[in-house]
């Protein structure tokens, strides 16, 4: 049982008077416990989709996604994941220390234990100066801490993370990226989606490239140590190859 | 029914501390009790019997406020967290949508009753300091009119999660202010034509009601204690419409790509 399973999964957006479109099409991968899995593609290749559909948010069209063996739609599958979107702005009329007291009520953790474990939290991120302060005078950066701090909230066994650095200045893409170094020491499997390949080259142990939907490379990373130039380098001449055999297809079809 | 009951409480808190601070409460607390004082103003002009003006001028402007804060809190309660994405951290925690749906309605009554409460409760104060005294009808007046509350929030999330928020707040004013008038007119042709026609009874009967639940009126011209019973048929009434409009939102929510 993995804290992933994604078998054959397809997610299609109906549309009018048009077939529809397959944002997904027939993926297939796992992530083992306490792996660092980074999920990489151009824009409009899948990468939003498919983390929609693990967070139950969108239920697959077919196949099947699962969270430590339980569909991914039943909320029990959320109980051990922690989860950052793209961008969420959070409400601005709460401070911080009330909206990660509202999500951390929803996870199901209350009193001392809770108040203790957001105070550590927004000091983790480097807010405990601002945890009185209302959203809406953060700034986007700080918006993100605190959505960083929510994602860890409930000592999450999976973490899982979109555009994971979106919004984040230099010194805060540093502190993050030691964060995530910190929750893989602790043993805590993560799986994020992100458009910075040096920050994915320097934490992640294996890499999935999806295009159109489908997976098309699957490495470790130590794997690619001394073939490739760079990770920026491979990921492009792997799209690029898959676009030219799309297109040959195109051709021939 | 715990963890229902926590998440519950926890989204009721977070949405009465955002009203709070959103201080459009506090804009129509003031222009209501603008009105009921420039209703009391006529006195000045040497005006006498203005007893019933005022106070149907009072439960007006608490009435049509009241019914607009509701449907403004209640239509903004899932549309806003879609807006603004906060859906996604929300319902990335253990909790179906059921639950949410649920906690939103209980957010949006709590919060609309509390709005309503403080608007009543102001004109009281405001009426004695006129002079004018209200029959112990008011009390019931009160409990009608939370309940009305708690049946419109239901109905205005669940037109929310099928219609954008400009469509859900048009529909739902029609509908919370349009409903008496059609009952007054179907009124107005039995009296005038004799016309009972049964397809007119019918839409009568299904279409939504929230005229049920106001008894302004009597509280204006001073009636006698409505009987109890009549009170609970109405308590019946609310929860079953209530429920109903719950689950017809659910149906729509729980499959929705959020």
């Amino acid at each position: 049982m993995h804290p992933i399973e994604v078998r054959n999964l397809v997610v299609a957006y109906r549309r009018w008077f048009k077939p529809p479109l397959r944002a997904v099409d027939g993926l297939s991968f796992e992530v083992r416990a306490g792996e660092i899995v980074g999920f990489l593609g151009v824009n409009g290749a899948g990468k939003t989709s498919t983390i929609k559909t693990l967070m139950g948010f969108q239920p697959p069209t077919a196949g099947e996604v699962r969270l430590f063996g339980m569909q991914a739609t039943d909320a029990r599958a959320r109980r051990l994941v922690g989860f950052l979107p793209e961008t969420a702005l959070y409400s601005p009329y709460l401070t911080p220390y009330e909206t990660l007291r509202l999500y951390g009520e929803l996870h199901g953790l209350r009193g001392r234990q809770l108040k203790a474990q957001i105070e550590a939290l927004l000091e983790m991120v480097n807010l405990a100066h601002k945890m009185h302060t209302l959203n809406k005078h953060l700034s986007k950066g700080m918006l993100q801490r605190v959505g960083i701090a929510q994602a860890l909230l409930g000592d999450p066994q999976l973490l899982i993370l979109d555009e994971v650095s979106s919004g984040l200045d230099p010194i805060g893409k540093r502190e993050l990226r030691d964060l995530l170094a910190a929750q893989r020491q602790r043993g805590t499997t993560i799986f994020f989606s992100s458009h910075e390949l040096a920050e994915v080259a320097s934490i992640c142990d294996r890499i999935l490239v999806i295009h159109k939907g489908k997976l098309i490379a699957e490495h470790r990373l130590d794997e690619l140590v001394g073939r490739v130039q760079s990770l920026e380098d491979y990921f492009i001449r792997t799209v690029q190859a898959e676009r030219d055999i799309l297109g040959k297809e195109v051709q021939a079809a | 029914m715990t963890r229902t009951w926590q998440i519950t409480r926890a989204l009721m808190v977070a949405g009465l501390l955002e009203t709070v601070r959103r201080k459009d409460v506090y804009v129509v607390l003031i222009l209501s009790a603008l009105l009921t004082l420039g209703a009391a103003a006529f006195r000045v002009f040497g005006v006498q019997g203005l007893e019933i003006f005022v106070k149907d001028v009072a439960f007006s402007a608490v009435g049509i406020m009241s019914t607009v804060l509701t449907i403004l809190i209640a239509a903004r309660q899932i549309p806003e967290e879609l807006q603004r994405r906060t859906i996604y951290p929300l319902m990335a925690r253990p909790i179906t949508r059921g639950q949410l749906l649920l906690g939103k309605w209980v957010t949006a009554t709590l919060t609309a009753g509390v709005a309503f409460l403080l608007l009543a409760l102001a004109n009281l104060v405001l009426l004695v300091s006129l002079g004018i005294t209200l029959k112990p009808i008011f009390v019931q007046y009160l409990l009608l009119k939370l309940l009305g509350i708690a049946w419109l929030s239901a109905l205005v999330i669940a037109l929310s999660v099928y219609l954008t928020p400009p469509a859900t707040i048009t529909i739902a004013l029609i509908l919370a202010f349009g409903s008496g008038a059609f009952g007054r007119l179907l009124l107005m042709a039995h009296w005038e034509h004799g016309l009972d026609a049964l397809w007119l009874n019918l839409l009568y009967g299904i279409l939504p009601h929230y005229d049920y639940f106001d008894m302004s009126k009597k509280v204006v011209f001073d009636w006698d204690l409505a009987p109890w019973g009549v009170l609970l048929a109405m308590a019946g009434y609310a929860v079953l419409s209530s429920t109903a409009w719950l689950f017809v939102g659910w149906l729509r929510f729980r499959k929705q790509t959020l």
